[in-house]
């Protein structure tokens, strides 16, 4: 605030410099003279006084948004923990295959609604750009399902005719198993896909978020998968029971599947967004702080320096008068 | 899978498994005793924003969910 008023004021300044052009000629001295601020013997304090009050409320507030993101953090930390138990059984059977070929990939990339968290979304944005890289090409076709405000607003400037769906306010109320399945279940019925490549930020600690992929094969592909033999040769090892086809089975699982390894990648994702938003404001407020020694700094001696110029000025005058006596 | 005679009629009926699931798990949650029935059933609320993309451009505004069981009507059967 204050460097605005400054700014403004140098402004104001800079014509008045320009229309006398004779002045910068005559001699440096004498213009630097007039330049100064006339009649004035010290600075005011009035803008490092103000600038002192902005950055101590900007530091109270950094300060509250901590609170409440570390608050948060721990309410969804364990749920996400717990509920990484949903996916393993599906990584056990089906197996994660990041590399997969296939013609339809759609990218799901999660991030927060809300900024000031650190650089989580831009790290989902990026992964999400390289995976389209890396399966566009010749008859292959990527599209994006974006999750949450801040991803659809950095995707929209460079990819938004590769968006088929995006989805916002999913954090309003506390992330269920029942709400991320209906969503799962909107994306399956809008988009069609080979593998679905969900992008998210995989909590680790309060400071450590690996940007991840997680990848769900369409039913079709596993079946043509596990004939061609490799990580999923052993699923015709199974017996199936019931009167059911392997082919319903496996669009059963791939579904389902869809919406476990969904609900943990949102839980994951509101989770790191929580941790990045915590350390995010813990430094802010300590630069806040930082800033505000500096400043206190400048504000005490520049008010010493008007108090001793005072005293000094109070003094010769005196001993003039005694001298003049 | 309650029963698997089934699948083929809620698969015609245009359902996943996932909506499938959910309408079961809906009518355990409504087979629970009062306080935990409600508890349960206010836990799960269903709210977001979905808007479909066309050239480049959301469709107007998305719906915002509420009805979390696009089926509730056969809930009651």
């Amino acid at each position: 605030m204050a460097m605005a008023v400054f700014r403004r004021e140098g402004r104001r300044l800079l014509p008045s410099i320009a229309a006398r052009p004779i002045a910068a000629i005559r001699s440096p001295l004498s213009s630097d003279q007039e330049e100064g601020l006339l009649g004035i013997r010290s600075i005011s304090t009035q803008v490092v006084r103000n600038r002192m009050k902005s950055v101590k409320n900007i530091q109270k507030i950094t300060k509250a948004m901590k609170m409440v993101a570390a608050s948060k953090l721990r309410a969804v930390q364990g749920r996400a923990e717990n509920s990484r138990g949903l996916w393993q059984p599906f990584t056990a059977l089906l197996g994660d295959n990041p590399s997969i070929d296939v013609k339809k990939s759609v990218v799901v990339t999660l991030s927060s609604d809300k900024g000031l968290c650190g650089g989580i979304n831009s790290t989902a944005v990026k992964v999400s750009r390289a995976l389209y890289k890396l399966n566009s090409g010749p008859e292959k076709e990527v599209q994006f399902v974006v999750v949450g405000e801040k991803a659809k607003a950095i995707m929209f400037r460079d990819s938004k005719n590769d968006i088929v769906l995006s989805v916002t306010e999913l954090n309003k109320n506390p992330l269920n198993y029942a709400q991320v399945s209906v969503l799962a279940d909107d994306i399956l019925k809008n988009v069609e896909f080979d593998a679905l490549r969900i992008v998210y930020n995989k909590f680790h600690s309060v400071v450590a978020f690996l940007p991840t992929v997680s990848t769900v094969l369409s039913p079709e592909i596993i079946e043509k998968e596990s004939e061609v033999g490799g990580k999923l040769g052993e699923l015709d090892s199974y017996e199936i029971e019931g009167g059911e086809t392997k082919g319903e089975i496996l669009q059963n699982l791939a579904e389902f599947q869809f919406s476990c390894v969904m609900f943990n990648a949102v839980l994951e994702n509101a989770c790191s967004e929580m941790g990045a938003r915590m350390s995010a404001m813990d430094s802010s407020s300590r630069n806040a702080g930082e800033m505000l020694d500096r400043l206190t700094l400048t504000y005490n001696r520049t008010r010493q320096a008007s108090i001793t110029t005072e005293l000094i000025e109070i003094i010769s005058g005196a001993s003039a008068l005694e001298a003049a006596k | 899978m309650a029963s698997n005679a089934a699948v083929p009629f809620w698969r015609a009926a245009g359902m996943t498994y996932i909506t499938y699931s959910n309408i079961c798990a809906n009518l355990v949650r409504n087979c629970l005793k009062e306080p935990f029935k409600a508890e349960s059933i206010h836990r799960e609320k269903v709210h977001f924003n979905l808007s479909k993309w066309a050239d480049g451009k959301p469709q107007k505004p998305g719906t915002s969910l509420q009805d979390p069981y696009r089926f509730s009507n056969l809930i009651e059967i």
